[in-house]
């Protein structure tokens, strides 16, 4: 199980990922703006931050360059989860230290929870994330 | 010359100083060594400078060119130069400094001045095209935020659409899983259409953020093949992919805009190609370069219409007839993407045959695959 962090401002986006991560058996704890999220992370170390890039009150980036990932947090992991597919913002939260960009609209709920898997497995040996969706098992049960 | 001719003479030559005096746009006319001779007033406001700071300067020593980036042009990039060298007019767009340091945005064209074949002197013309670039910029910003908004709830509708079908609320019956499948394919088909729109806004107003890193061209183009197995399988079309070459497929380009790319080209093939046909993908190595072929035995492209197969919403007559869905933007899009990477990109067709893409990356020399 790993400890993630969603930063998504549309309610119904954010509530689908925390029912795929949950499920998954992570731990999840959400904000919906850079600021809410730079609040949650003064009592909540995640592994791992889903980040969504443009958000009312504090986006993503703005977000990055105050946690300062590279210097302050180098083992927290930043994912972007967002539509802004090849814009100047994604190359930008790259520099700032993200690991990767998911495009929201193309990426079907297991695949989510694959690409999470898969990075928290990648560079951090300790986590105990699952590697089979719950979802998944149930159906190849039914 | 008597007195009336030279009357006359005199007011020839106001009337050609009033009118190059007059012209709405700078114009700036050098020697054959570059030395300016003649700058207009439009010219001498758009650069800041008066007369007597640029007559007789050197102009590219003077007038300073710089890119996006506030980098300096090497002389042997000034239009100036390539006129000189070419012996031909030459457009191009950058920033001249002004006086004050300030940069700005100007459309160029300059014309070699040609006596008996040889260049005696250049001239240029040149146009402040701030207010066009924000134009530009703001229907580019709107545009991407129009897209991101429209994209929203459609990442709610499809991320919904396939917990469902995954299972995370509950088992479906038959019906209802074919229903949820189709509210999927169709917001895909609109989140395609809203990425080309996006992509197409970005690449004509020269925003495409190319970020290049070393990638393997043939883990991408498995990737690609993959994503699109399903829809190949569904029309009943082998899709296969073939690599050769002993050496490393490693080449430095932008990831997301090559994955483009290949999807475009590949879904092209699968789309335009009928049940029981064959889409082969090929990587193959070349001197300097790694060529990827998207070979299909599909129903081709008239001849008469090859030399328009890359133009803004074209499509072609035979393909029109079978399939209604289409924008015409895609290869258009394709090729704008790949001049962004420094690629080549060509095709061999005929018509009831097939197609066969070919798309050309610099390679990385010298490196074995590991």
């Amino acid at each position: 199980m790993a400890r993630i962090l969603v930063v998504e401002d549309d309610q119904d986006l954010n509530n689908a990922y925390c029912i795929i991560l949950r499920n998954e058996g992570h731990e999840v704890k959400t904000a919906y703006n850079g600021k809410q999220a730079l609040t949650k992370l003064k009592d909540f170390s995640p592994d791992l931050i889903l980040l969504d890039l443009l958000m009312p009150v504090m986006g993503g980036l703005e977000f990055m360059q105050q946690y300062d990932l590279v210097s302050q947090h180098p083992s927290i992991k930043v994912l972007i989860f967002t539509n802004m597919e090849n814009s100047p913002e994604v190359q930008e939260a790259y520099k700032l230290g993200a690991e990767r960009c998911i495009i929201k609209s193309w990426t079907a709920p297991h695949n989510l929870a694959g690409v999470i898997s898969d990075s928290l497995r990648e560079n951090a040996p300790h986590s105990k994330a699952k590697t089979k969706s719950k979802a998944k098992a149930k159906k190849a049960k039914a | 010359m008597n007195r009336s001719a030279e009357i006359a003479a005199s007011e020839q030559k106001a009337r050609a100083e009033a009118l190059f005096n007059s012209i709405g746009d700078g114009v700036i006319a050098t020697d054959e060594f570059g030395r300016i001779t003649r700058i207009n007033p439009m010219g001498r406001r758009i650069l800041g400078y008066n007369k007597v700071d640029l007559l007789g300067a050197w102009f590219p020593d003077k007038v300073i060119m710089v890119d996006s980036e506030g980098r300096k042009t090497n002389l042997i990039d000034r239009p100036i130069t390539k006129a000189f060298l070419t012996g031909k007019p030459i457009s191009q767009k950058a920033f001249y400094l002004r006086k004050n340091g300030h940069p700005i945005p100007v459309a160029i064209n300059v014309s070699p001045i040609l006596a008996n074949g040889k260049p005696v002197g250049a001239i240029e013309v040149f146009r402040d095209i701030s207010f066009e670039e924000e134009i530009d910029r703001i229907k580019s910003e709107f545009i991407s935020l129009a897209s991101h908004q429209l994209r929203t709830p459609l990442s709610a509708i499809k991320t919904y659409s396939h917990m469902l079908l995954d299972g995370y609320m509950g088992d479906l019956n038959k019906p209802q899983d074919q229903a949820l499948q189709t509210i999927v394919e169709a917001a895909n088909r609109m989140n395609e259409l809203i990425s080309t729109l996006l992509n197409i806004t970005r690449m004509e107003s020269g925003a495409v953020a190319a970020n290049i890193r070393l990638l393997r061209v043939d883990t991408l183009v498995k990737e690609v093949i993959k994503d699109l197995s399903s829809q190949a399988t569904n029309k009943k079309i082998e899709l296969s992919v073939n690599f050769s070459g002993a050496y490393s497929k490693t080449i430095r380009s932008d990831r997301v805009i090559l994955k483009e790319i290949l999807n475009n080209l590949v879904s092209n093939a699968v789309k335009y190609t009928p049940s029981g046909g064959s889409v082969t993908v090929k990587v193959r190595l070349r001197a300097s370069e790694v060529v990827v072929d998207v070979h299909d035995t599909g129903w081709g492209i008239p001849k008469y219409s090859q030399d328009q197969i890359f133009s803004k919403f074209f499509r072609a007559e035979n393909i029109v007839k079978r399939e209604t869905t289409g924008t015409g933007l895609g290869l258009y899009l394709v090729k704008g993407l790949v001049d962004a990477i420094n690629g080549r990109i060509w095709f061999e067709s005929q018509e009831g045959k097939g197609t066969s893409f070919f798309l050309s990356l610099p390679r990385i020399k010298q490196q074995r695959a590991r």
